[in-house]
């Protein structure tokens, strides 16, 4: 009995202590903050006090044009994701279910990865003009790559006993692959949309920052050149806490497909 | 004499005719090579037997005898060689639908529960939802399952697995089953206990049953018939009929008729057992 409680009470306790800690570090960064602001070290409104933020916020919340632009920005992601997450999915299905397709290309995926997909932005504007058909360009190529990669790794991944059982069961190539092979690389799946959705948002915020008239990033450097800072800081919290709000809400589904994927006890 | 001795150089096809319709499985002549030339590997060589309706037969010999390329090939899962498979009469080119296989390795599918395990070659062929997990839940029952039916893979122990994989098998209602050392990651008192539980199974369904496995008690446990594979190149050296009167548990172990029978099989496998170590060692020395 003791026993229990004693066992039930530990994780608790540490669970308090983590967010115990988590709140009072974000208590000393903002209190950091707030003091460099005070102190006049930096030009004007280059560190500014946290009520302007706050204020910079509640007035950026309660402006159309925020919501105008994150329209726009929303629109571009969703497309973006779409078109590269397709690509990459065929391609990366592609790779994964052929040995000749792999040998061949699949070094130059891992090469170009991680390039800097920025250096085409130029190409894009011209082939899709300067709206959001470049933005949207950007973001789906540069979430192909880890969509592909994933994918690829993901198919060559399921475990070829797994096949077999289908194979002796006679289930067709469609059932093979809905019934099979999808379900076994799930984990795999999820977590590349999850990379593929943060580099989406890297490409596509960075266009709009570079040459642009609507979007988010288009707003923050907007701010930033008219050295609205309290406006400035409002949307770097606003476009920080959106990316980390999906990206904790895609690990949450990966890790329930994961635990699905790879709970096999030896 | 318990175990009756029969040297068996490849039976001529078509020799035994099977007492009603024709044998459900007919091996003729299987040899299977891996590569070619000097280094090519003949993992079986001019392998020939024949499975009666409603018989359990083990196929059991050394590590690297064959047997499961054997195995494989039967299963229409590889390609022979030379020599054909026959089930049911008709050539096999792939798997054939009335072979139902259990592996050896982990095969449930870890993202469905024990009942969408079950239920999944019935999905397959587009049965209803209903239909197929009250089918699934008379074979969940038959393994002993009952209870488990939402459970998913990992919840479950090892054994507890390998009996959702035959169960899965049982629901596509094969009529051969092919086990390929289903039971060869589990401990010994496990493996006997689910010796009983496919005795059981084997009692009530009649399953016309071939066993590939490298463990004799459970070879002695199961069968009507045990054929002895020899080591590299694998050939049947030997066909051993049990004559232990059935309906069989894994009581049956502290018989002295099997004692006897394991003893005569023992006295085989040895000499190609140890054949087998000796290659392997001096292949690593």
């Amino acid at each position: 009995m003791a026993a229990t409680t004693r066992v039930t009470a530990a994780p608790a306790r540490l669970n308090l202590s983590v967010s115990a800690i988590r709140v009072i570090g974000a208590v000393v960064i903002l209190g950091i903050w707030q003091l460099l602001a005070l102190s006049g070290l930096f030009f004007r409104d280059v560190v500014p006090p946290l009520q302007n933020i706050a204020g910079g916020l509640i007035k950026l919340l309660g402006s159309g044009a925020f919501y105008a632009n994150l329209a726009v920005t929303g629109f571009e992601l969703i497309l973006a994701l779409a078109i590269g997450g397709i690509a990459g999915l065929v391609v990366g299905l592609l790779l994964g279910s052929r040995a000749l397709l792999s040998d061949a290309y699949e070094s130059w995926l891992s090469y170009l990865g991680p390039t800097p997909k920025i250096i085409l932005f130029p190409v894009m504007i011209m082939l899709f003009g300067v709206d959001s058909g470049s933005k949207i360009a950007m973001g789906a190529i540069s979430c192909f790559f880890p969509i592909a990669i994933s994918v690829a790794a993901g198919m060559r991944g399921v475990d070829p006993t797994l096949r077999r059982v289908g194979r002796s069961l006679q289930a067709n190539s469609w059932q093979m692959f809905f019934k099979i092979e999808l379900p076994a690389m799930a984990a795999p799946l999820v977590n590349g949309v999850r990379l593929g959705f943060g580099v989406a948002v890297i490409g596509t915020l960075l266009a709009e920052t570079k040459l642009s008239n609507q979007g988010i990033g288009f707003m923050i450097i907007n701010a930033y050149t008219r050295f609205d800072m309290p406006q400035m800081y409002a949307l770097l919290i606003v476009t920080i806490t959106f990316a980390a709000v999906v990206n904790a809400f895609a690990e949450r589904i990966a890790k329930r497909f994961g635990g699905a994927g790879s709970g096999r006890k030896p | 004499m318990i175990a009756e001795r029969d040297i068996a150089t490849s039976v001529a096809p078509g020799a035994k005719p099977a007492p009603s319709g024709p044998p459900p499985l007919t091996v003729e002549n299987v040899t299977k090579r891996f590569g070619e030339g000097p280094t090519a590997l003949t993992a079986v060589d001019s392998v020939s037997f024949t499975l009666d309706a409603g018989e359990f037969v083990s196929v059991i010999g050394p590590s690297g005898c064959g047997k499961s390329t054997l195995f494989h090939v039967i299963g229409g899962l590889s390609d022979v060689t030379q020599g054909i498979v026959r089930v049911e009469n008709e050539t096999i080119n792939g798997p054939h639908p009335a072979v139902g296989i259990v592996f050896q390795e982990e095969s449930t599918f870890p993202w469905r529960n024990v009942i969408d395990n079950v239920a999944f070659p019935l999905e397959l062929r587009g049965v209803s939802r209903s239909e197929r997990h009250a089918a699934a839940s008379h074979y969940i029952d038959m393994v002993g399952l009952h209870g488990f039916e939402k459970r998913l893979p990992s919840e479950l122990s090892g054994g507890m697995r390998q009996r959702v994989s035959i169960a899965r098998t049982l629901a596509a209602k094969p009529r051969i089953l092919l086990m390929d050392e289903p039971f060869a990651a589990l401990d010994e008192q496990t493996r006997l206990l689910l010796g009983d539980k496919v005795l059981q199974i084997q009692q009530q369904l009649k399953q016309t049953t071939l066993l590939i496995t490298h463990s004799i008690t459970e070879a002695v446990q199961l069968s009507d018939r045990i054929l002895i594979m020899s080591y590299r190149p694998g050939r049947i050296k030997r066909i051993v009929n049990v004559d232990l009167p059935r309906p069989r548990t894994s009581d049956v172990v502290s018989s002295p008729e099997f004692g006897a029978i394991v003893a005569d099989i023992w006295a085989d496998l040895r000499e190609e057992a140890s054949r087998g170590l000796q290659e392997s060692e001096r292949g690593q020395g």
